[in-house]
């Protein structure tokens, strides 16, 4: 994604007296994706879910199987569609469109959208289903996206939403009537529900004309950088290709970056394991007055459309299944393995299309700042920035922006609660307010229960790492080089070894690609030559402030891995959530980087060394995970990581020159 | 440059090598984690997802339910006791019911003493023993159940022959299985015979056990271990599609199970031989079945849309299920009527139909054969032939008669009124007289229409109408009389029927040679009590189906068997003659493989060993029937 794309803010156009309601009141011809002889009302759809040959045969073994009247279940099958179905109304879309523009108003935000993919994936349409998958970082996705369409003139695409909207009034009808469709998390002792919904999915992307939009990752990512894809949802979406109904599907990744995440405070508790409050229309109303607030820029990437057709190849191997009726036509093993497949490659996609923020290399400056314990003044700020998107450009990320300095000053209008310029021009983090823990509090943790000054601490440096993530996926693969090198290496077999080895063991923590890892190897060791990192010999460069950039955003996931190995080690045998436990606990003990204790990265970890054979994963009955060390695995790797890990680390509590205590502040006022 | 480009090229071979371990060990590794175990689970779930699995009427202790040494269900015989006969049980429509003309009829026909104690035979208690050798045992026993109990082995070692029962009564068959197995699915079928060919054994495919033939009869001289291959478990609906009018079925399951299943569900398969209680999908697959009610649903092979079966070089199907293709050669119909020589059938996508609303039977009263024949004729050069229509013969009519049931003094008058109508005012011989039984299915005035215009054809030949009570009479005897042998071999008559197909303009003929061809015989060997009788059973454009009846009394003859299949041969050589066939759809088998050769012409015999060549060319399907027996690994050379 190094060409020069042109970025649009859409929202500009509406930023005039009669803007917005001109706009959502004006007549309105979408494009549909499919040209059919006759189109189906939302209403319709569900009728023919309920009438399928599929669900006709799956209530006939399910009655058979229970011993439940066949009617009983019909009507089982009639609510589900309720629960499910969407229900698409023009007039709600046009209510809402204004009120998301009000919105987005007050928030002062401003949506970038690389217009001229966007026109020529309009003019392609018409001839096969449409998959939008965006990245999701943030519950404002499910907006973002249905506007882009409104805006462009496209279809309004059905979106697939979770059942906690379902659950909150006004919002759950609304959103189902704007094109949102429900789904629930797990299918698991719900046959009847899983057939409805899966029937429902396949003939809304094979018999209707609007797009279908949903998240590949499955959640919103807490950590603000990819996840690895859950495969449920695009098996049910790329059956009617599969199954012949249609002539081809278009996949279309999407990548939605944000200046600042709504959810970041949440996000960042949700990390130290603080549950987050259910989503209620009351919470969410409550939250609208902390709209009234700079929230920066919102960048939609759409990236290359994707033909599944041409994807796995013209040449469709016969499965069996062709020779079953249609409707009961489900994927063969192989064609399952295409979709996991697309899927994986999907998610690497969403990653290209990362559009950085000055967000994002302002949170790099800063972090850096904070590890060295070093703060630094703005104009030295200014320069690190330059120089990080000359680096970045060179590692093949995009980074629009044109004027630094301005930016700058917008972000730290935007992100005036993480950090600031103090009195001395010096770019400091702000600190977190106290929090008050009480037993109740503390009993809600999931995790280790940690001190409060722990806490403190942590938030705004883990807020801080959401922003620093996005952008990792390019520096990791020459990071690892690096930290190998600095330990001491003989030759490249043994470099590339070690660095598959520890790829491996990150795969959870940041996704990649296992096959078109030599590629990546050899072109991040080559950028490391180039740039002397290393020198061709293996040894490290001399080019120190790329050796601590790199360092910098490396370490925290090294440690977290390191100390889930050490925990193990010493436990030979343990329950999920009490591994997870111990390795806060040691972290906490350890003073080490605030985002070693994320749960979710401990999570990654504990993923990533089950696939490195260290582990061994059991669930019991109960779906209660339980782990046992392989030792001579778990040595190998803890040595592994220990050889090339940095020793320093540095103090990231209240003594850290960097850190601006909020609490000073108030002192002073 | 170049160097390094080598060096480079070698670091990324040996890379590759290292990616490849590395994704060995995550294979190691996901097997024991629960990903792996997941994804296995996921399939499972999705391949039975709408599966419906079918409780058989017939358990896999077949002797539990049905008779060990005869036919049909243990509960069902006719029983004599203080001078009546009864039919016992609750099964058929004379079950329960005491049949006051039987006596006379048996007496008149075949002289037998009814006061004599019947010759009942004992289950054996010792059987050859298993030859199969214990590591094939213990590798069949980890893909599906298997026993090598005697009497699981006696009872899957034949078919119904008359040979075959008699046999079966002294228990004296040079050769019996050596195993059964019952596998559940197509999967453990292709694992069985994948099996088979690695250890040289032999499998017979074993469906419901009711062929007439003898092709299911265990060779006797096979040397190699025999493995029965029971069908009886894979008896599931994989799929039923209303819109399509589809289903796709295991083939182990019986025939009243489907029908049952799909009547349950609004549907019909509508396919009734005579043996559909007991026989099979597979079993009709493999001998070209045809059913009572073809005229309305087809014979097997129109019903039949896709075939799957397991041959030892791989699975044969088509690639697509479509209606009709236009492919070279129809291969499908290798496997229809290959009599389990071939592979095994095992799942099965059959047409359905919606239950007809009304169901009626009815009747015709004709003077003699020849204008109730003409009558059926006509009707089948209109093409208005109800579901079934059957001519019965003089005396099958009388043997019919034998086995009515005893009537409430209204039916009686009702009968009597009938009688005098028909043989005082029509004035009908009863010793010529013949009767056309009639099923008709439809929508009521389809029906009405139906029996409106055979009426009006039935008067053009002298016919008239005899009531439906004796049309539904006759079509239930259909399964009754199949009980009728082992009565009749409880005192010493041995009876069979055979059937074949002709021409209608050369059928009169064949009718009456073949009768006069029996008569001689048994003239010939003295014998003076014998049925022998005839019945039109289907007809279509260009001919018909015959079916005769044929027993006589044993007295005095110390292989009756062997006497009843000299006749049954002369007659087949008659019907030959005449112009008929060697079957319609009993099958070749062993019985009529003498046959075989001489109606398929040479050509068609090369034809059919070339395809014993193509599938199964070590001969794992060793059954030998048609002209397979000629078939051996030495005439690959030949071919």
């Amino acid at each position: 994604m190094n060409e020069i794309v042109k970025f649009v803010n859409i929202l500009e156009p509406r930023n005039s007296q009669f803007g917005i309601f001109k706009f959502m009141t004006r007549s309105w011809e979408p494009t549909k994706t499919l040209t059919l002889d006759k189109y189906y009302f939302p209403q319709e759809l569900k009728k023919v879910v309920a009438d399928s040959v599929y669900i006709d045969a799956f209530i006939e073994k399910e009655s058979i199987r229970n011993g439940i009247p066949k009617e009983q279940l019909r009507k089982e099958v009639l609510d589900y569609l309720e629960e499910i179905a969407m229900d698409k109304k023009l007039h709600v879309i046009r209510w809402m469109g204004i009120v998301f523009l009000k919105i987005c108003f007050m928030m002062k935000i401003e949506v970038f959208v690389n217009e001229s993919w966007v026109l020529k994936l309009k003019s392609s349409m018409g001839k096969n289903p449409v998959l939008f998958l965006p990245t999701h970082r943030s519950y404002a996705d499910f907006c973002l996206m249905t506007y882009l369409c409104y805006h462009y003139d496209i279809d309004l695409p059905a979106v697939a939403a979770g059942m906690d909207f379902y659950s909150m009034a006004v919002i759950g009808q609304k959103m189902r009537e704007t094109g949102g469709f429900y789904i629930r998390r797990t299918l698991v002792g719900a046959p009847l529900y899983s057939a409805t919904l899966r029937h429902y999915v396949r003939t809304l992307v094979a018999k209707y004309s609007a797009p279908v939009e949903f998240f590949l990752e499955g959640t919103r990512s807490r950590s603000n950088k990819s996840l690895p894809p859950k495969y449920g949802m695009l098996s049910m979406t790329l059956l009617p290709y599969f199954a012949s109904e249609v002539t081809d599907i278009t996949v279309v990744p999407v990548n939605i970056s944000y200046d600042r995440l709504m959810e970041q405070g949440l996000f960042a508790y949700e990390h130290l394991g603080v549950p987050k409050p259910k989503e209620t229309t009351g919470g969410l109303l409550k939250s609208l007055h902390k709209l009234n607030d700079h929230y920066g820029n919102i960048y939609i990437n759409l990236g290359d459309p994707v033909s599944v057709r041409e994807y796995i190849g013209h040449q469709l191997p016969l499965s069996a299944e062709m020779l079953k009726p249609l409707d009961l036509q489900q994927l063969s093993a192989d064609q399952f393995k295409s979709v996991q497949d697309i899927a994986n490659h999907m998610v690497t996609m969403q990653q290209n299309c990362t559009v950085v923020t000055v967000s994002n290399l302002l949170s790099i400056v800063l972090m850096e700042s904070l590890t060295k314990n070093e703060a630094l003044i703005l104009d030295q700020v200014l320069e690190k920035i330059e120089r990080l998107i000359q680096i970045l450009r060179a590692l093949g990320a995009s980074v629009f922006e044109n004027n630094v300095k301005s930016s700058v000053e917008r972000i730290l209008v935007v992100h005036k609660n993480l950090m600031k310029v103090d009195g001395k021009n010096r770019l400091r983090l702000v600190s977190s307010a106290l929090v008050n823990i009480n037993s109740d509090v503390q009993k809600k943790m999931k995790g280790h229960v940690l001190k409060a000054e722990t806490i403190v601490n942590a938030i705004p440096i883990i807020q801080l790492q959401l922003y620093v993530n996005p952008v990792l996926h390019y520096l990791v693969p020459p990071a690892i080089i690096y930290l190998i090198t600095a330990r001491g290496v003989t030759n490249k077999e043994e470099l590339s070894a070690d660095y598959y080895r520890l790829r491996k063991l990150l795969i959870h923590e940041f996704f990649h690609l296992e096959k078109t890892e030599e590629i990546t190897f050899n072109s991040a060791l080559q950028y490391c030559v180039r740039n002397d990192v290393t020198s061709p010999t293996y040894t490290p460069g001399s080019a120190h402030a790329l050796h601590t950039l790199l360092r910098v955003a490396v370490t925290p996931a090294l440690r977290t891995l390191l100390t889930c190995a050490e925990v193990m080690a010493q436990c030979k045998r343990c329950e999920h959530k009490r591994v997870l436990k111990l390795v806060q606990e040691r972290v906490e003990n350890g003073r080490y980087h605030p985002y070693c204790l994320s749960l979710e990265a401990a999570n990654n970890c504990l993923q990533g060394m089950t696939l490195y054979g260290a582990l061994v994963k059991q669930r019991s009955k109960q779906q209660q995970v339980t782990y046992d060390t392989v030792p001579i695995k778990l040595e190998e790797c803890r040595l592994l990581i220990s050889s090339i890990l940095p020793r320093k680390d540095v103090d990231f509590g209240n003594n850290n020159s960097v850190i601006f205590k909020q609490d000073d502040v108030k002192a002073k006022l | 440059m170049s160097t390094g480009m080598i060096t480079s090229a070698k670091n990324m071979l040996e890379n590759t090598e290292l990616n490849k371990n590395n994704n060995n060990a995550t294979m190691q590794s996901d097997q024991t984690i629960t990903f792996s175990d997941k994804n296995k689970k996921r399939e499972v779930d999705e391949k039975n997802e709408t599966i419906i699995k079918v409780k058989s009427v017939i358990p896999r202790q077949r002797q539990e339910l049905l008779k060990w040494y005869g036919w049909g269900y243990k509960d069902s015989t006719f029983k004599l006791s203080d001078g009546t006969t009864f039919f016992t049980g609750d099964r058929y429509i004379i079950s329960g019911k005491s049949l006051p003309h039987a006596q006379q009829w048996v007496k008149e026909i075949f002289d037998i003493d009814l006061t004599i104690e019947p010759r009942q035979p004992k289950l054996p208690s010792s059987f050859p023993s298993s030859r199969l050798p214990n590591n094939i045992k213990e590798e069949l026993e980890k893909i599906s159940l298997l026993s090598t109990d005697g009497v699981d082995r006696l009872i899957r070692a034949h078919g119904q022959t008359l040979h075959d029962v008699y046999n079966l009564r002294n228990n004296s068959f040079p050769r019996i299985p050596d195993a059964v197995i019952w596998p559940t699915s197509h999967d453990e079928v292709e694992e069985i015979v994948r099996c088979a060919s690695k250890h040289k054994f032999v499998i017979i495919p074993f469906g419901g056990g009711t062929s007439v033939s003898g092709a299911v009869t265990c060779p006797a001289n096979e040397d190699r271990p025999i493995v029965v291959l029971d069908t009886s478990e894979m008896n599931a609906i994989l799929w039923l599609d209303k819109d399509q009018l589809l289903a796709n079925v295991q083939a182990g399951i019986v025939g009243q199970d489907l029908e049952r299943e799909m009547r349950l569900r609004g549907f019909t398969v509508g396919h009734e031989p005579d043996s559909y209680e007991f026989s099979t999908l597979g079993g009709w697959v493999a001998t070209r079945a045809s059913g009572m009610k073809k005229n309305t649903y087809g014979n097997i092979e129109d019903l039949v849309v896709h075939t799957k079966a397991v041959t030892p070089l791989g699975v044969i199907q088509k690639s697509c299920r479509v209606p009709r293709l236009s492919c070279g050669p129809e291969w499908e119909h290798i496997v229809m009527g290959s009599e389990g020589c071939l592979g095994v059938v095992t799942e099965v996508t059959l047409k359905i139909r919606p239950l007809p609303p009304v169901v009626r039977y009815g009747s015709l009263v004709f003077p003699d054969w020849e204008s109730g024949f003409y009558f059926e004729r006509e009707v089948a050069k209109q093409r208005l032939q109800p579901s079934s229509i059957r001519l019965m013969d003089n005396e099958q009519f009388r043997f019919g008669h034998a086995l009515k049931m005893e009537q409430s003094w209204g039916g009686v008058l009702l009968d009597g009124l009938k009688r005098f109508y028909i043989t005082k005012i029509r004035g009908f011989d009863p010793l010529k007289l013949c009767v056309v039984t009639l099923l008709m299915e439809g929508k009521a005035e389809q029906v009405a229409e139906s029996e409106k215009k055979l009426n009006s054809i039935a008067g053009q030949y002298g016919g008239v109408p005899g009531g439906a009570k004796n049309g539904e009479m006759g079509y239930t005897l259909t399964f009754v009389i199949a009980y009728v042998r082992d009565l009749a071999l409880d005192y010493g008559v041995v009876a069979e029927s055979f059937e074949t197909s002709v021409s209608w303009e050369r059928a009169l003929a064949l009718c009456r040679r073949t009768k006069r061809a029996v008569r001689e015989q048994c003239a010939r060997r003295h014998i003076t009590h014998y049925h022998i009788s005839c019945r039109l059973t289907q007809t279509y454009d260009a001919g018909c189906c015959i079916y005769f009846y044929f027993g006589f009394k044993t007295v005095g003859f110390d292989d009756p068997v062997h006497v009843y299949e000299q006749i049954e041969q002369a007659a087949r050589e008659e019907i030959i003659a005449s112009g008929g066939s060697i079957s319609h759809h009993h099958g070749v088998g062993k019985l009529r493989k003498k046959w075989y050769t001489n109606t398929v012409s040479e050509p068609g015999r090369r034809l059919l060993l070339a395809a014993k060549e193509a599938l199964d060319p070590d001969n794992i399907f060793a059954l030998g029937n048609m002209a397979f027996d000629q078939y051996s690994p030495a005439v690959k050379s030949k071919l």
